[in-house]
């Protein structure tokens, strides 16, 4: 018996050091370094996206890793940034802050990446911008959008592009405005039980007050996020007699809610509000609630300019599929880095930050202002309703009566 | 509340109990008569509804009762090869190694969905036969739910057929509760195993496949479909058709509770269902101690 | 679940074979002194070559080594429950998450110093498994792993849903650790510290008698209650201790991530212990151990090299279940068995 715990401890000292070794090799940098300007002979530099790429949340991950990459590859094809080529490395988050938090900080410590990109949630969000901070790098965010996030301690060097938590429930609060009036109306509320619905909702609601619409809640309801059945749920709102729904689902959830919505005729009953964008539209296809009120943070389709018509089409080129926004924020996000890099003629993060901090950016949505107080994005946050009639030129039902609310409609001031 | 209220309501909870009962059955029936749980179980059931959507979509929006048909027994082939090249090895073993090895199969077969359907969420809509609801007073339901609903009555009954008045069905009985008189029947019990878990992931699909049009179907299926499965396959009692079937009514009226009346609980509530009944009956409602 | 006594699946260490030792050695009195040596001899040069990991790894590598031994108190302390109680509990996670909530909410709330959030974890860790195992308890075998997944799923649900009190899904971030463990060395050294003695108090648990007849109860729980064991009471105080080590780790947590979150009471999180038991052998003491080491690098290896990490994870693990049917430390120690069939026969 003897024998054998040795054997044992000696099997196990042999796989840690062997382990170990591995580990210590496997920092090997390639290319590109975190300071300095140009020099060397290095011809690449490394920038991370750390996202959600796999699972229910892939697709959103997935798709701001194309725009990300499309744009590195336009940077690539035209010569490089400052003379280097742009390589993208990639991880999976698999939605877990720990896991996030590990890939991250490989990615910083491994592969030096001179920018991130970061997750689809905001929890996740939340550790990779404490890493970004602790390690001094310029850090993106194009989807997860928490309001924490740019009011937390550790946003020194992190960027919100996308509209956030605050910005997206004013939006669509001024929508239902316009739809209601000054008449008192009665509404229910159902969306997903965690920090994003709830705050969401909350928001919503307040923001709704703010405008002059006067209403009585009548039934709300916080399925879990990525509950199969809503049936009840919104029997439920239904019985209560609301004259308007606000929904936080999205997504996946969201083309749920619809297909069974249709089913107890929700869209007939009461007026829908919620986030139909693209994805959503094009999966459910006919089944798309015509006259429902939606929202969306970049519809390209509101967007008639040439350099987003340009975007639009190399993207189908590359990919097969029109942009959702996710795809376009994290595109926009990349212009914002190119020219921070371009102007401060360095990687260096202090400069990148520097260079960012209260710049105007021109992207495929128009000039973008990041604000220096809390390096949010001012950009707007698109509003329309759902048309009852393919579009002739995308084959989806996509919105009528669009609006884009501008970022001074919806943005709250800097605290 | 009104009565029409109360009749949406109630069918809304059968609707979602229909689901929950096709999707446990198989699993039951698989561990009951071969003792092995087997989370990649809802992995067939995504399969099958993805093949739907993939029937569905080369035909270019119709065939869905083709889809129906044939996406079931494509997974049925699934079950079949997986059994023949993995699970036969770990009958012998312990529970936690078939707990891994299944969950292995659960990873790999997540990945090859990913490569084969992507990463989008995908809809299909109810056959136009089924589309449209029904009105009750002043209120409406969907005519697919009402249909999905008598697709699980005709699952029970077909299986409570096979069951009781089927050789088969005498053998997968005898499987689950008296091991030791079908080894000396003289019955093959490799093709017995084979044939137990080729119906279960056929079950599975058909759950997958039954529940296409009635939610988005993407990524991330598997996982959700599994824990509500196991639950409601715990309640009933493992090996019990009948027990996942009074699993499911029990499961569904009480998340029917949480939404009426304590909605930001609601989620919490089928695992109190779980606690409360498990509290009561340790081995489920219908179950056996194991052997 | 009752494990199978037949056929290969046989724990090594059966308390009748332990019986049998035990009073061979009272013949010889030097036999237990050599071997006492021996043994902590190999662990000693283990923990010395932990030890020196900080001044021979690079950050990130230091940091895996580190979240390997956390999990690696995690797993074993699992392992009370799993390979030596023979409850398969899938709910452990719950206590992991409480520990390491427990830490960050009083630090949240009431601004307490990271030391009495650490003392306060596995009390409040032992005191929520009394309760959860006053109810699982009475379940057995699979009931018993699912029913302790409901519980660690509804604490899940109430920590994402109650955002005011928990912070909900983002968790809880900030400035929880004091500064002497702000330095990654520091926070090395007090993990392999809290960890190495940990594990000495849960070994000292499976050799005491409690932990002997937690092995008769789990080879045959008719006999042992015929023999006047009180089952229930040893069963619950094994789920507490359980608790208790699983909260402890859950501690060494928030020592890496500086942080918690809800995942961590998710019932995948419950999986991962029983994960590395399974590979790492469930019937030795340190087989967990080597189970957390092998996969949280392997882990890591397979996330950076594969984009289909799930469909490399999945074809590894087929392997090593496949083809290493007692985890792999069983299958290095498996020369044991032969060893100690060698010395009976000698014996005789």
């Amino acid at each position: 018996m003897q024998r054998s715990r040795i054997g044992i401890s000696l099997a196990a000292l042999a796989a840690i050091v062997l382990v170990a070794g591995c580990g210590s090799t496997s920092s090997s940098s390639s290319g590109g370094s975190g300071g300095g300007s140009g020099g060397g002979s290095d011809p690449t530099v490394n920038i991370g996206v750390a996202s959600t790429l796999s699972g229910v949340f892939g697709a959103y991950g997935q798709a701001g890793l194309n725009g990300i990459k499309l744009a590195a590859n336009q940077l690539n094809a035209s010569g490089g940034l400052l003379g280097k080529k742009v390589r993208v490395v990639t991880g999976d988050d698999q939605i877990d802050p720990a896991t996030g938090e590990t890939v991250t900080r490989n990615m910083i410590l491994n592969d030096k990446v001179v920018a991130l990109f970061g997750s689809v949630s905001s929890a996740v969000a939340s550790a990779q911008e404490t890493l970004s901070a602790q390690y001094r790098v310029p850090m993106f965010f194009h989807i997860a959008n928490d309001a924490v996030l740019t009011h937390g301690s550790s946003r020194s060097y992190a960027f919100e592009f996308s509209p956030n938590t605050d910005m997206e429930p004013a939006a669509s609060a001024l929508a239902f405005a316009r739809e209601i009036g000054k008449a008192p109306v009665r509404i229910a509320t159902i969306t997903p039980n965690y920090n994003f619905g709830l705050d969401t909702v909350k928001t919503f609601l307040a923001d709704l007050k703010k405008d002059g619409v006067s209403y009585t809640v009548t039934n709300q309801q916080t399925p879990a996020l990525g509950a199969t059945s809503y049936t009840s749920n919104l029997a439920a709102i239904l019985s209560s007699n609301p004259q308007y729904v606000f929904v936080g689902e999205y997504g996946s959830d969201l083309i749920t809610l619809t297909k069974q919505g249709s089913g107890l005729r929700l869209f007939k009953k009461a007026k829908v509000g919620a986030m139909y964008d693209y994805d959503v539209l094009n999966a459910l296809g006919a089944q798309a609630p015509a006259g429902a009120i939606a929202w969306d943070r970049a519809p390209f389709w509101t967007v008639n300019t040439p350099a987003m018509q340009s975007f639009v089409s190399q993207y189908k080129a590359a990919y097969g599929t029109y942009p959702n926004e996710f795809a376009i924020i994290g595109y926009t996000a990349m212009q914002g880095w190119e020219q921070a890099v371009r102007q401060s003629k360095s990687f260096d993060t202090a400069k990148v930050v520097a260079a960012l901090s209260g710049a105007t950016v021109p992207t495929i949505r128009g000039d973008i202002t990041i604000r220096s107080c809390d390096h949010q994005a001012e950009v707007p946050e698109a509003t329309g309703v759902v048309a009852s009639t393919p579009s002739s030129q995308y084959g989806v039902r996509l919105w009528t009566n669009a609006y884009t609310a501008p970022p001074s409609q919806v943005i709250e001031p800097c605290s | 509340m009104t009565l029409d209220n109360d009749i949406i309501t109630f069918l809304s909870a059968m609707t979602e109990a229909s689901s929950l009962f096709v999707a446990a059955a198989g699993l039951t029936l698989v561990f009951g008569a071969m003792r092995i749980i087997n989370l990649a179980h809802g992995s067939f059931y995504m399969y099958g509804a993805f093949l739907v959507t993939a029937i569905v979509g080369a035909a270019g929006g119709g065939r869905f009762w083709l889809a129906l048909a044939l996406a079931p027994l494509a997974v049925a082939g699934i079950g079949t090869v997986v059994e023949l090249t993995v699970l036969r090895r770990v009958y012998r073993r312990d529970h936690l190694v078939q707990l891994v090895v299944t969950y292995a199969l659960f990873l790999i077969l997540a990945d090859l969905a990913l490569r084969f359907w992507g990463t989008q969420a995908r809809s299909v809509a109810p056959p136009s036969l089924l589309s449209g609801s029904v009105s009750i007073g002043s209120s409406s339901f969907p005519v697919y739910d009402l249909f999905a609903i008598g697709a699980a009555v005709v699952v029970g009954l077909a299986l409570w057929v096979l069951l009781q008045h089927t050789a088969l069905g005498w053998r997968i009985r005898a499987a689950v509760e008296d091991p030791e008189m079908l080894a000396t029947s003289g019955t093959n019990v490799p093709l017995l195993s084979t044939t137990v878990l080729a119906i279960g992931a056929l079950l599975a699909g058909l759950a997958g496949a039954l529940a296409s049009p009635l939610q988005s179907i993407s990524p991330g299926l598997d996982a959700s479909i599994i824990v509500q499965a196991f639950i409601v396959a715990v309640i009933g009692g493992l090996g019990s058709v009948t027990g996942a079937a009074i699993g499911a009514v029990i499961i569904s009226l009480f998340d029917t509770a949480g939404v009426l009346w304590a909605h930001s609980w609601e989620p919490a509530f089928i695992y109190l269902a779980m606690i409360v009944v498990l509290a009561l009956r340790p081995w489920g409602l219908l179950g056996a101690p194991e052997r | 679940m009752m494990l199978s006594t037949t056929g290969s699946t046989a724990p090594p260490d059966s308390p009748l074979l332990d019986e049998v030792r035990s009073t061979s050695a009272a013949t010889e009195p030097r036999r237990p002194r050599t071997r006492v040596a021996v043994r902590f001899g190999g662990l000693a040069a283990l923990v010395a070559v932990l030890a020196l990991m900080p001044s021979t790894l690079s950050a990130t590598s230091l940091l895996n080594v580190q979240s390997a031994i956390g999990l690696a108190l995690f797993a074993c302390a699992t392992n009370l429950l799993v390979g030596y109680g023979g409850l398969v509990s899938f709910g452990q996670a719950a206590f992991y998450g409480i520990g390491a909530y427990t830490i960050a909410l009083m630090w949240l709330h009431w601004q307490t110093s990271f030391w009495v959030g650490f003392i306060a974890a596995p009390v409040v860790g032992a005191a929520a498994a009394l309760l959860v195992g006053l109810v699982a308890l009475r379940t057995r075998r699979l009931y018993f792993a699912l029913l302790t997944l409901a519980f660690s799923q509804l604490f899940y649900v109430i920590v994402l849903q109650q955002t005011g009190f928990t912070g909900g899904a983002n968790g809880v971030f900030g400035a929880i650790l004091p500064s002497f463990l702000v330095d990654p060395n520091h926070a090395y050294y007090f993990t392999l510290a809290v960890a190495v003695l940990a594990l000495l108090a849960l070994w000292k648990i499976t050799r005491s008698p409690f932990g002997m007849t937690l092995r008769a109860i789990r080879e045959n729980r008719e006999r042992a209650e015929a023999l006047g064991v009180n089952v229930f009471a040893h069963q619950l105080m094994a789920f507490v201790l359980a608790g208790l080590f699983c909260a402890l780790a859950g501690t060494l947590f928030v020592v890496h991530d500086q942080s918690a979150n809800p995942d961590l009471l998710a019932w995948t999180e419950s999986g991962i212990p029983i994960f590395m038991s399974v590979i790492g052998g469930m019937y030795l003491f340190l087989g967990p151990a080597l189970g957390a080491l092998i996969y949280e690098q392997g882990r890591d290896v397979v996330l950076a090299s594969f984009s289909d990490w799930q469909l490399a994870f999945g074809v590894m693990l087929l392997v090593i279940v496949l083809f290493a049917p007692q985890g792999v430390l069983g299958l290095l120690a498996g020369g044991r068995d032969a060893v100690w069939r060698r010395w009976r026969t000698l014996r005789r």
